[in-house]
């Protein structure tokens, strides 16, 4: 017989502890356990076997490890904590005394330190030992920005007192002033839920969520008392953070804060940027404040000088008639910053020249994608998010409408230095009949609608952000004050191999057989077209019909023809010639698979070749699957199905998207 | 060497102090007469006003030797010159002493202006004050730590402990505490794959606000998957439950209904006396033991219990049988299920991103309580508009970013408890006729 061991003496039982032995051990109230947990990183465990760690007869539910409680009885906040008890038990003894005036006097005597010469206690220390080095501040940084930048948008209540709440937006303020002067800010995202952002600080991408403003309602089933503890932790957290970021960019942390202008709704204006160095203090907090310093309404004299050169350059084209097309070329890519709608396009000089690479701002540095525009929003613009993302994106000059706060650039919309306008307000339509009656005339002439200023660019919000996502300048046309918007994509979606992304062109994303597919099909059409008119003209409208239902006939006609494909081997090569045979015999024409031309003729020859090795590589498969066990095989068939239902449908939607840019295409020809 | 010394101290013999007794209002201090000792202070303060304590002085400071007096000078200078004017000499008269200065200075009593309502009895405390400290007798504190603004960079900050070793080399190195391995171990995930959760999970196409169709169409029919699945979920309980209180309520009533016909039985068999005596003696009040059982009474329990057990036989038989009969079935459904767990753990263990899911929690959670469920965060089809100005925004994140905490594994999850839990009262009866007193 082995060795009698007895019972909670070793292994998980004393590896382990229960909440309640913790709270014992540490001698504080249950919510002043919590809150030092909170606050040292201690977190709940489970033990394999709960009924080997607790000797009690009732189940405990929590345990943790012994060890960290251990740790935690060196902590000195909780000689702060036994002291509040103590004062707690003072109090409770007077009162139940009634010594009423006695208790009060305990109470006012412990909430000064000053005068009673105790020490005030800070999380500094405990945010030192849980973050060891600046990059695991940095990784933890997304909970603590989401939260604070929660507790910045709260009411006031007694859960949420006022003093938290405006700390918590000025940290965020600091914190956003660091990522406009880094130009650290690299993606947005407009969601339902609020606003998403993305920074690269110093390699680690970080991500948060802001609300939208004036929207948070406060739910009961929500422990304040635990949001407040790590609120307090973070704001903590995010001052060390916001310092370090400050001195690393030469910046005198805290910045100069002007209240007065906070309370007219400033926000990022309240703050005055200083360098650390006296000697380039003036300089420094001139280029920093937010880009409203009056010295800067004319255009800027570099960008002015660029202009005026262009246009010499321009005129010396006009009296040379022809210079070679390179240089034209290269100042266009000079000018590429210079304030237009959109960026220029290069085109071949002859017809069937190579293909030149569009100029974009991918490459460039995100400082400079709004630097040389100015920018107005109108009154129903969300205010801060986009001053917030146009200032860190290199955007000087904002004005904005005098009822969305105080430190625009101008509040005079007909400021003729504006280059873009972000409105979002529907057309009237009013405005837009000349000849309605009198009465919709009057009520338009007075709101002014649909008034335009010339020379100016007018876009709805989401442009900007679309702009920031694709690291380039958008083209306003499609995001036009009226206009139907093209969707918002998430820019933090990766995209798999095979699935279909709206944001690629086609060719970037559809497979061989796809694309020989779609080419082979091309060739036929114009065949066809070649052939009869009346014919494609009844086929376009069959393709309009499908566009408009969800499940287009031909779509399944696809599916089981892929299906076919690859259950019968033998016919596979086949199917396609049979295919067009029967589609020809549906059009009522002749099988001309005679008259191929040799090109199409190659591309057959590579549709049979990817068939073959498709056909190939499945019988290796299928090989491969004899030797499994029936039960793994039948997993494998499983997932296999799911992979091709899943490619299908991203084929059927590259499919449908071919169909639509063709019939663009057509249709642009037709105009042509 | 001894030193003959005068004699020190009292000459006379020890007595009693001149007060006779401290009894009585003459010992107060306001009936004592001390005008001689303050005079003497008052010429002491004086004293030291114009230079300092004449009996302290040296006699050359005191006095000089005047050897010849200047006659002349009172004979040059006319009257009023020579006397001087009266507003001078006050002004001469300057103390020896630096002036008390003027500036203010904050006292203890200095304030911001406003006075404080004046109270006549300063140690009384408003009702409100009282509400407040029974609170924080209740252990309801304010915070205890103070967040400051940062006026260094902690992570760059020079190591005093090293600093003080170079210095004073000499002192017995401290032991430096060292936090145990557990506590950098990650907390618990609950998601169900068990990897951890990301702090903010990157958003899909599906939350934007102006989403496009296939992305917003795959979470619309998500969601609502999931809504009709719950209200499924929530109607089958609905009915277990109807069904099973029906059970019960039938089964009740065939209890009933059989006691009743035993209990006609009997009747008919007992004579009309004997249920006479029974029911008088119900009257007693006394339990009485119980009665013998009749041999009709087993025979009957005999039968009753066989007959149950029969019943019992057969449903179990039939049961078997229809196993039987649809065993490949059974088998096939089994198989089929294992097989879907197997794909399901392997979808989810080899999922392309290595993040957890906050939506699909594991079973076994922390603490006591259920977590709370997500919100549903899905604008309706005709809810949608595309304009940034008219977005509803959904989803609340206050909620949010709890929950979050809790799937994470940072604290176990808690359930507000509105009330705290009541001491229980029970209601009597006075019974005022004991409480009468003798004579």
């Amino acid at each position: 017989m082995g060795k009698v061991k007895k019972r909670g003496v070793a292994g998980q039982a004393k590896n382990y502890i229960t909440r309640t032995q913790a709270v014992k051990k540490l001698q504080i109230s249950l919510p002043d356990f919590r809150k030092l947990c909170i606050w040292k990183g201690i977190y709940p465990r489970e033990p394999r076997n709960k009924k080997k760690v607790s000797k009690s007869a009732t189940a405990s539910t929590t345990f943790y490890y012994t060890k960290d409680i251990q740790y935690l009885l060196h902590e000195p906040l909780l000689a702060k904590f036994r002291d509040q008890k103590v004062l707690e038990k003072k109090i409770s003894k007077a009162l139940g005394r009634g010594d009423v005036s006695d208790a009060a006097r305990f109470e006012r005597h412990a909430a000064r330190p000053e005068k009673t010469g105790k020490p005030r206690y800070t999380l500094n220390h405990v945010i030192r030992e849980r973050y060891p080095t600046f990059a695991d501040a940095l990784r933890d940084l997304d909970d603590c920005l989401s939260m604070l930048f929660l507790f910045a948008n709260l009411p006031s209540t007694s859960a949420v007192p006022a003093k938290m709440i405006a700390r918590c937006e000025r940290l965020c303020l600091e914190f956003q002033h660091y990522l406009i002067v880094s130009h650290s800010l690299r993606k947005s995202f407009l969601s339902i839920k609020g606003i998403y952002y993305q920074a690269n600080i110093q390699g680690e991408d970080i991500l948060w969520l802001v609300p939208y403003k004036f929207n948070q309602r406060i739910v009961g089933d929500i422990d304040f008392r635990i949001m407040g503890t790590f609120v307090e932790f973070y704001m903590t957290l995010l001052g060390f953070v916001n310092y370090r970021l400050y001195t690393s960019v030469g910046l005198k942390y805290p910045p100069k804060f002007d209240q007065l202008k906070d309370d007219q709704g400033g926000e990022l204006g309240a703050f005055a940027l200083e360098g650390i160095n006296l000697a380039t203090d003036a300089e420094a907090t001139k280029a920093i404040t937010n880009g409203e310093s009056t010295e800067q309404h004319g255009p800027d004299p570099k960008v002015q000088a660029e202009v005026d050169k262009i246009v010499r350059q321009l005129k010396e084209d006009d009296t040379n008639g022809d210079k070679p097309a390179e240089a034209d070329v290269a100042g266009d890519a000079e000018e590429a910053e210079v304030p237009s709608d959109a960026i220029d396009k290069f085109e071949p000089v002859a017809a069937g020249g190579d293909i030149l690479p569009q100029p974009s701002y991918s490459s460039s540095d995100p400082a400079k994608l709004f630097s040389n525009f100015t920018f107005y929003l109108s009154r129903e613009t969300p205010r801060q998010p986009l001053e917030f993302i146009l200032r860190a994106f290199g955007c000087k000059r904002i004005g904005w409408d005098s009822v969305l706060g105080d430190g625009s650039f101008t509040t005079d919309e007909s400021d003729p230095s504006i280059t873009h306008q972000i409105v979002d307000r529907p057309v009237v339509q009013a405005a837009m009949e000349a000849g309605g009656d009198g009465e919709d005339n009057q009520t338009a002439q007075k709101l002014g609608p649909n008034a335009r200023y010339p020379g100016r660019i007018y876009v709805q919000p989401q442009w900007v952000w679309d702009c920031v996502n694709d690291e380039e300048i958008k083209s306003p046309e499609n995001y036009a004050p009226g206009a139907a918007l093209p969707p918002h994509l998430s820019p933090f979606v990766k995209s798999k191999e095979g699935q279909y992304d709206p944001t690629l062109p086609l060719d970037a994303q559809e497979t061989e057989a796809e694309a020989l597919d779609a080419e082979i099909a091309d060739g036929d059409e114009e065949e066809a077209g070649s052939d009869n008119d009346m014919d494609v003209a009844s086929d376009n409208e069959d393709e309009d019909d499908d566009f408009g239902g969800f499940s287009g006939e031909e779509d399944e006609e696809d599916e089981e023809d892929e299906e076919e494909a690859s259950d019968e081997d033998e016919e596979a090569a086949t199917t396609l010639q049979r295919q067009r045979e029967l589609e020809a015999e549906i059009s009522g024409k002749q099988v001309k698979s005679k008259q191929v031309d040799p090109k199409m003729k190659a591309k057959l020859e590579a549709r049979k070749e990817l068939e073959k090795k498709a056909k190939e590589e499945a019988e290796d498969l299928e090989r491969a699957k004899g030797m499994l066990s029936k039960k793994k095989r039948k997993l494998f068939e499983q997932m296999q199905y799911t992979n091709k239902k899943k490619s299908t449908e991203d084929e059927k939607l590259r499919a449908k998207r071919r169909k639509l840019e063709k019939e663009l295409a057509a249709k642009k020809a037709g105009k042509a | 060497m001894p030193v003959i010394k005068p004699l020190s101290g009292n000459p006379e013999g020890p007595s009693q102090y001149k007060q006779p007794s401290r009894k009585g209002k003459k010992a107060w201090r306001k009936n004592v007469d001390v005008t001689d000792v303050e005079k003497g202070l008052e010429e002491l303060n004086d004293q030291i006003i114009k230079g300092g304590v004449i009996a302290e002085k040296k006699s050359s400071d005191l006095f000089t030797l005047d050897v010849v007096g200047d006659a002349a000078l009172q004979k040059r200078l006319p009257k009023h010159i020579k006397k001087g004017l009266k507003a001078d000499e006050i002004i001469a008269q300057r103390s020896a002493i630096p002036a008390v200065s003027l500036r203010k200075r904050p006292g203890d009593k200095t304030t911001d202006g406003v006075l404080p309502v004046k109270r006549q009895r300063t140690e009384y405390v408003t009702q409100k004050e009282l509400r407040r400290l029974k609170k924080v007798a209740d252990g309801e504190h304010e915070s205890i730590v103070t967040v400051v603004d940062a006026d260094h960079d902690i992570w760059d900050a020079p190591d005093q402990e090293k600093e003080i070793q170079e210095k004073l080399p000499f002192l017995p190195k401290k032991d430096k505490l060292k936090p145990p391995k557990t506590l950098r171990q990650q907390p618990i995930s609950l998601a169900a794959n068990g990897k951890s959760v990301p702090a903010v999970i990157k958003p899909t196409g599906g939350y934007s606000y102006n989403p496009e169709f296939a992305d917003y169409q795959d979470r619309l029919i998500e969601a609502s998957k999931h809504v009709v699945d719950a209200e499924r979920k929530r109607l089958e309980e609905l009915e277990a439950d109807h069904i099973k209180a029906e059970a019960a309520a039938r089964s009740r009533a065939e209890a009933e209904a059989a006691e009743a016909r035993a209990d006609l039985s009997e009747w008919e068999e007992d004579s009309a006396w004997e249920g006479i005596e029974s029911g008088g003696e119900e009257l007693s009040g006394k339990k009485k033991r119980p009665e013998r059982k009749t041999q009709a009474q087993r025979n009957k329990i005999k039968r009753r219990k066989e007959a149950e057990r029969k019943a019992k036989h057969e449903a179990a038989l039939k049961k078997k049988y229809g196993q039987v009969e649809r065993i490949d079935q059974l088998a096939e459904e089994v198989y089929e299920k294992e097989n879907a767990l197997q794909v399901q753990k392997i979808e989810m263990s080899d999922d392309s991103d290595d993040e957890g899911n906050d939506e699909e929690l594991r079973r076994r959670q922390l603490g006591k309580f259920k977590l709370p469920e997500k919100d549903l965060e899905l604008v309706l089809p005709d809810e949608l508009e595309e304009s940034l100005r008219r977005l509803k925004p959904e989803g609340n994140l206050l909620r949010d970013r709890f929950r979050n905490m809790l799937v994470r594994g940072k604290m176990e999850s808690r359930r507000k408890i509105p009330f705290r839990k009541q001491a229980k009262t029970k209601v009597t009866e006075k019974w005022t006729y004991k409480d009468f007193v003798l004579g």
